[in-house]
């Protein structure tokens, strides 16, 4: 992701962007902490291109989304959209903005107003942006259906009327419907079925040879990223802990997280190559992570590390109950996000794999 | 019920939609389909009926009227502006719902324009005449301010309405026809009922041999008409002639009782509607804002909630007078509350509903944000805790008549029941029985229909049609 072609600014750069939520308790509602949903999250997307963002529930990947197109205030951090500070925008500045970055939700049930027949949900956004009124209004939208796979007629149609896959398409269509530049799909694909996966996925892809929108494509199931992405993010706890191009991150992941995260990937080969790696201890709570570097406690990769190293450089920590030892330096420094050897632009975050 | 409910939706979900039907539409026929419901409906629809056609059912003055050899209607004559806005909204709504290709808000927007076309032309001939009398008892500037500030706002609805109104150019031609025609009657008819109303008039003509015929109402009394010519007309008991007896000062009960559901109809309806109004507006900006501004929000609540109703519209119609819309005003701005912590509620939910932010995301303005995505979202707990805040209104209003605090000389239930315990610990049981059983009826009606919008809305018994 870091190889930025000469030719071109990046689309959307995001840089240090942090999301806290307080938790607050007692009777006067005291901040007591934070839930760091995003703790320091960096990247950029090149007009055209789809960046992958992984992870498990909770990771704070659906957050990242939310937070950089500000329907969630932001903690800390920026984001630049076309060079310009897209935080600093305000009132109307940021309304008219809002049409070129749009989103795709998870949920196709809550995701269309249930109120609203499926012209006037395509259709409005449209409208107040003066892109279209009237009978010019009704063709467009009756173009973006047919586009997305669906037939014009629906228009009058509630969106209780349709299944999950169609309610989807109506989805990527309300959001095509103001021309954007950008889309982040947060969980576009995980609520339906394989088979309409697959349909919508070459649909978001087409979309993209056509109008040359770019994506942000967050979800936990790492064969979808895979298939749709250039590159692709890898989020733990708030954090990126690995970013490469989606080729290298698959083929050589350098996180030991990725390591786990891939092996988990079901394979159609019945007698599979890789060892599983099962990682022990839940993720640990974002209120409250662990010292160091977050992975540390479920991390096999320092546990192997610490077993050849000398005592004075391990440390001993206790997991649900049973000891285990670890290289002190990752259970006390943070690691930073850099580049390792393997292949340039590969990046992670991890004091294990060089 | 609950059966009922669920084998209705069960052959809802059967019946194969011949054409795309809106949540509320679904919702609306679940309603109605139970066997409670309709007939609460019923009820009220009879009261509607009784509420437009009151002088046409119940009427000293003939419907027509042969006197030295003229013809004439007397009960035309003596119409007042509000039975003919009455009249002309009906009819017009009875249209409206024949209509097919229209949705709800349109037909809405359609009603309220002919409301600020109709109300002006109706008063005009009335208010040109009582004008004089304004001026003298509140100074020429105030009732030059406050009927340009009525004309005013009047003009902007009827202009600004049909601005708004998706309206193809024919519906525009027929609404504008229907709306010239209307214009037409009334200014060349104008509504200018007699100032002195002698209710025996026509009676006396009968006798005297002066009417060649007459068509009467079919309940041949007004509200009002105290039965002057007739002796001993007090405390009748019913008959074939009062079907209802009669009450304390002689007018006839059956009569009172028809006219008097328009006040109880009124009543509900507009003093729900204030506080359905106040409550969207305060609920929703506490549900969307949050945070502090929730939290002042709250307070306001509490201290409108602590506000005992019944004592603040005692002591109100003791300082200002009887006024109905009085009444409506204060049961209205004192039971919102409750219509705000619904909303205010729902807000907090939907918020975060995906459909909202994509509102956002979208850039929609936070008008269209609030008003079309989240209200019509969070306005279903509204609807059923109103049907239930009808019936309260109109209890409010039959307790303030009952108290003897109610409308001076308008037909109203609870001053019917009022008048069943006389002095002297005389109990009148006809006082007691008719008005009774109507407010009995009416609340038990809305109540009914609000148990059934409650289980047409609940997500359990629906196969997951809603959100």
């Amino acid at each position: 992701m870091s190889q930025v072609p000469a030719n071109g600014r990046p689309l959307l750069e995001v840089d240090d962007l942090r999301t806290y939520f307080p938790v607050r308790r007692g009777v006067f509602l005291r901040t007591v902490g934070h839930v760091k949903a995003v703790d320091g999250v960096s990247f950029s997307i090149q007009p055209g291109r789809t960046l992958g963002l992984v992870g498990e529930s909770g990771c704070g990947k659906s957050t990242v989304g939310r937070t950089l197109l500000r329907l969630i205030p932001a903690t800390s951090g920026s984001v630049r959209y076309k060079g310009e500070d897209f935080f600093s925008y305000r009132g109307e500045e940021l309304r008219k903005l809002r049409r070129q970055m749009q989103i795709v939700f998870q949920d196709p049930v809550s995701s269309l107003n249930p109120r609203m027949t499926v012209g006037n949900i395509i259709g409005e956004p449209m409208q107040v942006h003066g892109l279209a009124s009237g009978s010019g209004r009704d063709e467009m939208v009756a173009g973006l259906l047919e586009r997305v796979g669906l037939d014009p007629a629906y228009v009058t149609r509630y969106p209780h009327e349709f299944s999950g896959g169609q309610r989807q398409r109506i989805g990527i269509a309300r959001a095509l419907a103001l021309n954007p530049n950008f889309i982040v799909c947060d969980e576009a694909v995980s609520a339906l079925d394989v088979s309409i996966q697959s349909q919508i996925l070459n649909l978001l892809g087409d979309l993209q040879k056509e109008r040359g929108i770019a994506y942000l494509f967050i979800a936990h199931n790492l064969a979808v990223v895979e298939h749709i992405s250039d590159d692709v993010a890898v989020m733990y706890l708030g954090r990126i802990v690995e970013q490469a191009s989606a080729r290298d991150l698959y083929s050589n992941p350098k996180h030991p997280y990725t390591m786990a995260l891939l092996s988990a990937v079901p394979e159609l080969n019945p007698r599979p190559r890789r060892r599983r790696i099962v990682l022990p201890g839940e993720v640990p709570s974002a209120v409250n992570p662990p010292g160091g570097c977050p992975f540390h406690p479920r991390c096999h990769l320092t546990r192997q590390a610490a077993s050849d190293a000398d005592a004075t450089e391990t440390a001993e920590i206790t997991v649900g109950g049973t000891k285990l030892r670890v290289l002190r330096r990752c259970a006390e420094e943070m690691p930073v996000l850099e580049q390792k050897q393997a292949e340039p632009g590969h990046c992670a975050a991890c004091w294990v794999t060089k | 019920m609950t059966s009922s409910t669920a084998t209705s939706v069960m052959t809802g979900a059967k019946a194969p939609a011949a054409r795309p039907r809106s949540l509320m539409a679904i919702v609306l026929r679940d309603t109605v389909s139970q066997l409670g419901a309709r007939l609460a409906v019923a009820w009220i629809g009879l009261l509607i009926l009784g509420a437009v056609f009151g002088p046409f059912i119940a009427n000293s003055f003939p419907l027509i009227a042969r006197v030295d050899g003229r013809w004439e209607s007397p009960m035309w004559r003596y119409l007042v502006p509000t039975d003919v806005v009455l009249l002309v909204v009906f009819i017009a709504t009875i249209i409206l719902c024949g209509v097919r290709q229209m949705t709800v808000p349109v037909k809405v927007g359609i009603v309220i324009w002919l409301l600020a076309l109709v109300i002006p032309l109706a008063l005009w001939a009335v208010l040109a005449r009582d004008l004089s009398w304004y001026r003298h008892e509140y100074g020429t500037g105030l009732v030059v301010i406050s009927l340009g500030v009525a004309f005013g706002l009047d003009l902007a609805v009827l202009v600004l309405v049909p601005l708004k109104l998706p309206l193809s150019s024919r519906q525009w031609t027929i609404l504008g026809l229907f709306a010239a025609a209307l214009t037409g009657i009334l200014v060349l008819h104008p509504v200018k009922p007699p100032t002195t109303i002698i209710y025996d008039q026509y009676r006396e003509l009968g006798r005297a041999g002066r009417m060649q015929f007459s068509l009467p109402a079919p309940v041949p009394y007004s509200p009002t008409d105290r039965l002057r010519d007739q002796p001993d007309a007090q405390l009748l008991a019913p008959d074939t002639r009062h079907w209802m007896g009669t009450e304390i000062n002689g007018a006839d009960v059956f009569s009172r009782m028809i006219h008097a559901s328009r006040v109880a109809l009124a009543i509900g309806f507009i003093a729900t509607g204030i506080a359905i109004v106040a409550g969207c507006a305060v609920g929703g900006v506490m549900g969307y804002f949050s945070g502090r501004v929730d939290m002042l929000g709250m307070r306001l609540l509490e201290i409108f909630e602590a506000i005992p109703t019944l004592f603040l519209l005692i002591s109100c119609v003791a300082f200002f007078g009887r006024s109905l819309y009085l009444v409506m005003v204060i049961i209205g701005l004192t039971s919102w509350s409750g219509y705000a912590r619904f909303v205010r509620a729902e807000f907090l939910r939907l918020r975060n509903q995906d459909f909202v932010l994509a509102a956002i995301a979208a850039g929609l303005p936070l008008r269209s944000v609030l008003f079309r995505h989240m209200l019509p979202n969070g306005l279903v707990p509204v609807l059923v805790s109103a049907s239930f805040g009808v019936a309260s209104a109109i209890l409010s209003e039959s307790v303030l008549s009952f108290l003897g605090l109610g409308l001076i000389d308008e037909p109203s239930w609870g001053d019917l029941l009022n008048q069943a315990t006389g002095q002297g610990g005389t109990f009148t049981w006809w006082l007691a029985v008719f008005p009774g059983l109507a407010i009995f009826l009416t609340v038990f009606s809305y109540n009914l229909i609000g148990e059934a919008l409650r289980d047409a809305l609940d997500p359990k018994l629906r196969d997951g049609a809603s959100d």
